[in-house]
């Protein structure tokens, strides 16, 4: 635990903490503060985890013995279903969020994240959405089509239950929470380090967290889309994956993977960035190769998009495509060995000292370096095909995400440890803990490669004896179960850490990064002071930095304005540019999440009365949520004695709303993109892909509502130029005239609806169509509801020539609905049009 | 046009190199769909020569990028402007984008576009 503070520090202390400690009681489910929001993560994900794990168990114990009927296929099912979407969506990602979510402000110097709402409205959609999806083992309903889902098998018509409903609405509720965590991330990275924390300066935990927020960004939209499609199937008979309705059950697969193998690598960068940050402070030297792990991180996170037919390789693609994805899969080997190289140099170079931690980044190396060249064999065309859908692939990806996510992450746990309870874990339960764990995993799955090449299929219940795979599944059974007695021992270590452990004093493990500067156990806001960091190494260059940071030496020491503040620095320099002030304790995630989960609900059990009005509720807290921003009383109101060197960042037109405006409208066009790709796939793959004989919607209102949306974006983007100009006459009539010109529009998009003869039920041509119109319709909506906002808000004097900011964020959405109406209207009207099919 | 220094160049490359994924591939399929060249000409049809064409140009542009980027790379780091890193950086982003160009683009020159 940290030494007492000096007198001065704790009086500043005390100040601090009654701005930014958590409500007390209940009003702790209030907190927003990035600390408790990633703890939270963390330990929902932990208990995930352990619900995940005695599913696996389940699996083991079915298939140890030949001809076992202890569950039965049914259950079998539902456990290996169960096991796969727990572990990758309930634990994997949301567990390294919120590690993210922890660590970030404390590695780069800031107080908290940009959006410290979204971060715990992120946390109640992954909480309530998790506990949906759980709910329906509990039921007895739970999804058995696999953790991917594949349609036929998940249509309404070979699972009528309400299995894959729950694992759809589930699963896109808890995505809120990854998208939430991935713009936040990457705002926060970019906008809030600490003055003089140029990109050459960050950390390399930063930059991993940096491409797997950005990889979330762009690779969840498509399985958010797949998802809304296949719930729209199965709810209401829209047959996009339906061939006999025109549509094509590979869309699924292509849209799945395009999200599902990114995802191996939105696990790995954390995890990968986790050894990039022991590695050093165990060898006690700088990393070998700073910039070459750069560039491989960045080349990761782009061709990683480019492999994800090697999922599909034996559905029938052509072989000059699968050549394409082949060689793409092996070229993404180049920047992983890359990073393993600078790894071991820098443990070749350094003195190693073998800490529990060490252990474990030992055991990631070995683990992850067997897992990746099975990959490479999976990624050559004629294997992939004998050993499809075989046990050696099950048995691969374990070594991929066991050996490449789970060791880094406990050595992480117990690198970080510390640094939450300021005690030293317990070397002798830890190392019994590893070994258990690293021999059970490879007793289970070293011996299932052999399994698969011997011809095992996965996601059977069981098997005939004699076959030779007997012993090999009994062994796999028994490591199974020596990793859980591996996984308990952790668990014990943890239960008596707390309690019995050494007390740690500050940065026990002579580490180089800022955030061992913050006290053990953290305070809810970092740093009582921001100080400049022109180094990679702030505590090996400055060992004093955290007794002068707690004495407010540095930079925002002020607390008696009573707002919640941080820096906001330049993006490639780390130049200071404004100071970011940050919303307090707030019901409003809580709620917005809350009605969120009866929208959920409501569409499970098919009553949508109540889901529009959960629909209803979550748009009031949302608008409720942006209004109380800027100069609103309850934000940061108008003051005499204003900062303006630099300014407050409502007061500019450049702040972390804009940022985060971009990076929203960057996922959003992914989903869009998505769409597109459907219709065009659809349209030339798709075996029974038909078009109506006459077109199904109007052209003259639909041209009309096109004609008004340009000019509502045409007048606000002229407002907002006046207004960073410094002019304000007729501000607020001039929003008033965009947010009627957007009604407009609505109407007209309403009228083509009504007037249209789209059979969505009947076309999957129409039912993506419709899709694509309600897509206009709700970003029209959304502009001109956020527009007429903004009227209010000029004549509440919230927004004006000082406070440009506001119309400043809205600017960009207006563009992007600009440009995606346009956009559909050339897809969807005139290129069919053109080639004569529509 | 940009500075070679200006950030955008750490992911230029590699956005190049998607876009043209996309190209081959989703190319690759239309002309499949719409006009499948007879599997007996083998890879020398106008698919591959297209895309083949495609492939090259693409590299090219991405050579010089890499080229422009190492040329302007700033002999010491100056203080607060990390200009030199970022050079560095993406002008290997591109290289690295234009390997894995022409790698993936390879197999145009063996094997058929449909079959």
């Amino acid at each position: 635990m940290t030494e007492p503070r000096a007198p001065r520090a704790e009086a500043l202390h005390q100040r601090f903490e009654r701005v930014w400690s958590n409500l007390p009681g209940w009003g702790t489910l209030a907190a927003v503060n990035h600390t408790t929001v990633g703890l939270r993560f963390m330990a929902t994900g932990a208990v995930f985890f352990l619900i995940g794990g005695i599913l696996a168990m389940l699996v083991r114990t079915q298939l140890a013995l030949p001809e076992q009927e202890i569950i039965g296929p049914q259950l079998y099912n539902q456990a290996f279903t169960m096991h796969g979407t727990v572990m990758m969506f309930l634990f994997a990602i949301p567990i390294l969020e919120g590690l993210a979510l922890y660590m970030i402000p404390k590695l780069i110097g800031a107080r908290d994240l940009a959006f410290p709402r979204i971060s715990s409205l992120g946390y109640y959609c992954y909480l309530f959405g998790g506990l949906i999806i759980l709910s329906s083992l509990f039921l007895g309903v739970a999804p058995d089509s696999g953790w991917f889902m594949y349609t036929p098998l998940s249509g309404a018509e070979y699972t009528p239950g309400p299995g894959p409903d729950f694992w759809l609405l589930g699963i896109t509720f808890v995505e809120i929470s990854a998208m939430a965590a991935g713009i936040e991330l990457t705002v926060s990275i970019l906008r809030t380090r600490a003055r003089g924390m140029s990109l050459r300066r960050m950390p390399l935990f930063c930059w991993y967290i940096l491409a797997m927020a950005l990889m979330i960004v762009f690779g969840f939209p498509p399985l958010i889309l797949a998802s809304i499609l296949l719930e729209l199937e199965r709810a209401a008979g829209l047959p996009f994956f339906d061939v006999a309705g025109g549509g094509d059950p590979i869309l699924w697969q292509h849209l799945f993977w395009l999200f599902g193998h990114p995802e191996v690598y939105i696990i790995f960068l954390p995890a990968a960035g986790i050894v990039s940050t022991l590695i050093p402070v165990f060898s006690q030297r700088p990393i070998v190769g700073y910039r070459w792990l750069v560039l491989a991180i960045i080349v990761t996170g782009f061709i990683s998009f480019g492999l994800w037919v090697h999922h599909m390789f034996t559905v029938g693609i052509p072989h000059l495509a699968q050549a394409f994805f082949s060689v793409a899969s092996m070229l993404v080997a180049v920047p992983t060995a890359i990073q393993v190289f600078a790894w071991l140099a820098t443990l070749w170079l350094g003195r190693v000292v073998y800490s529990l931690p060490m252990l474990w980044i030992l055991g990631f190396l070995v683990v992850f370096v067997c897992g990746g060249l099975t990959g490479v064999m999976l990624a050559l065309v004629p294997f992939n095909w004998q050993v499809h859908d075989t046990h050696f692939v099950v048995a691969h990806l374990h070594y991929v995400l066991v050996g490449g996510m789970l060791f880094p992450l406990i050595a992480g746990f117990y690198y970080w440890l510390p640094q939450l309870s300021g005690r030293m874990p317990s070397h002798v339960l830890g190392r019994w803990g590893f070994w258990l764990t690293f021999i059970g995993f490879n007793a289970t799955f070293l011996m299932m490669h052999l399994t698969g090449l011997l011809g095992m299929p996965r996601r059977v219940y069981t098997y005939e004896g004699g076959l030779g795979w007997d012993w090999l599944n009994l062994l796999s059974s028994v490591g199974g179960f020596i990793m859980a007695a591996g996984i308990a021992m952790i668990i014990l270590d943890i239960t008596l850490h707390f309690r019995f452990g050494r007390p740690a004093g500050r940065n026990p493990w002579n580490a180089d990064t800022l955030e061992w500067a913050v006290d053990a156990p953290p305070t809810s806001y970092n740093f009582a002071s921001l100080p400049k960091l022109p180094t990679r190494h702030p505590l090996w260059e400055q060992p004093d930095l955290p007794e002068s940071i707690a004495a407010g030496e540095h930079g925002l020491s002020s607390i008696e304005h009573g707002r919640r503040e941080t820096y906001g620095t330049d993006a490639v320099s780390g130049r200071l540019r404004e100071i970011i002030h940050l919303p307090g304790n707030s019901w409003l995630p809580l709620l917005a999440a809350l009605s969120l989960a009866v929208v959920c609900i409501s569409l499970l059990v098919r009553a949508y009365p109540a889901a529009l009005l959960g629909v209803v509720g979550a748009l009031y807290f949302l608008l409720r949520w942006s209004w109380v921003n800027g100069v609103h009383p309850a934000m940061a109101p108008l003051v005499d004695d204003e900062p303006t060197d630099p300014p407050l960042h409502s007061r500019t037109c450049d702040g972390p709303g804009l940022w985060g405006m971009v990076i929203t409208l960057m996922a959003n066009g992914t989903l869009y993109l998505s769409l597109l790709f459907g219709w065009f796939y659809l349209w030339t793959a798709a075996p029974q892909w038909t078009v109506p004989e006459q077109r199904p919607l109007d052209l003259v209102p639909l041209l009309g509502a096109g004609v008004l949306l340009t000019v509502a974006t045409w007048v606000f983007n002229r407002l907002v130029a006046r207004l960073r100009a410094g002019e304000s006459v007729d501000l607020g009539r001039g929003f008033w005239g965009v947010a009627m010109l957007g009604a407009g529009h609505v109407g007209l998009l309403v009228l083509v609806l009504w007037n249209g003869s789209l059979e969505p039920t009947e076309r999957a041509h129409d039912a993506v169509l419709l899709v694509m119109l309600i897509y206009l319709l709700l970003h029209g909506g959304l502009c001109a509801i956020l527009t007429g906002m903004q009227a209010l808000r000029v004549r509440l004097g919230y927004v004006g020539p000082r406070l440009p900011y506001e119309p400043v964020v809205l600017r960009p959405l207006w563009i992007y609905t600009l440009g995606v109406f346009w956009t559909a209207f050339a897809a969807f009207i005139l290129l069919p049009a053109a080639w004569g099919s529509a | 046009m940009l500075s070679p220094s200006h950030p955008v160049h750490l992911v230029l490359g590699l956005v190049v190199w998607s876009i043209w994924f996309v190209v081959l591939y989703g190319g690759l399929s239309v002309a499949c769909a719409v006009a499948p060249p007879p599997v007996a000409m083998g890879p020398l049809t106008w698919v591959n020569a297209v895309l083949g064409a495609i492939t090259l140009g693409v590299t090219v542009l991405l050579l010089y990028l890499a080229r422009s980027c190492w040329r302007t790379v700033p002999v010491v780091e100056e203080e607060g402007n990390p200009s030199r890193f970022v050079t560095q950086v993406a002008a290997g982003v591109h290289l690295v984008a234009a390997a894995a160009t022409l790698a993936v683009g390879l197999p145009l020159l063996v094997l058929p576009p449909c079959p």
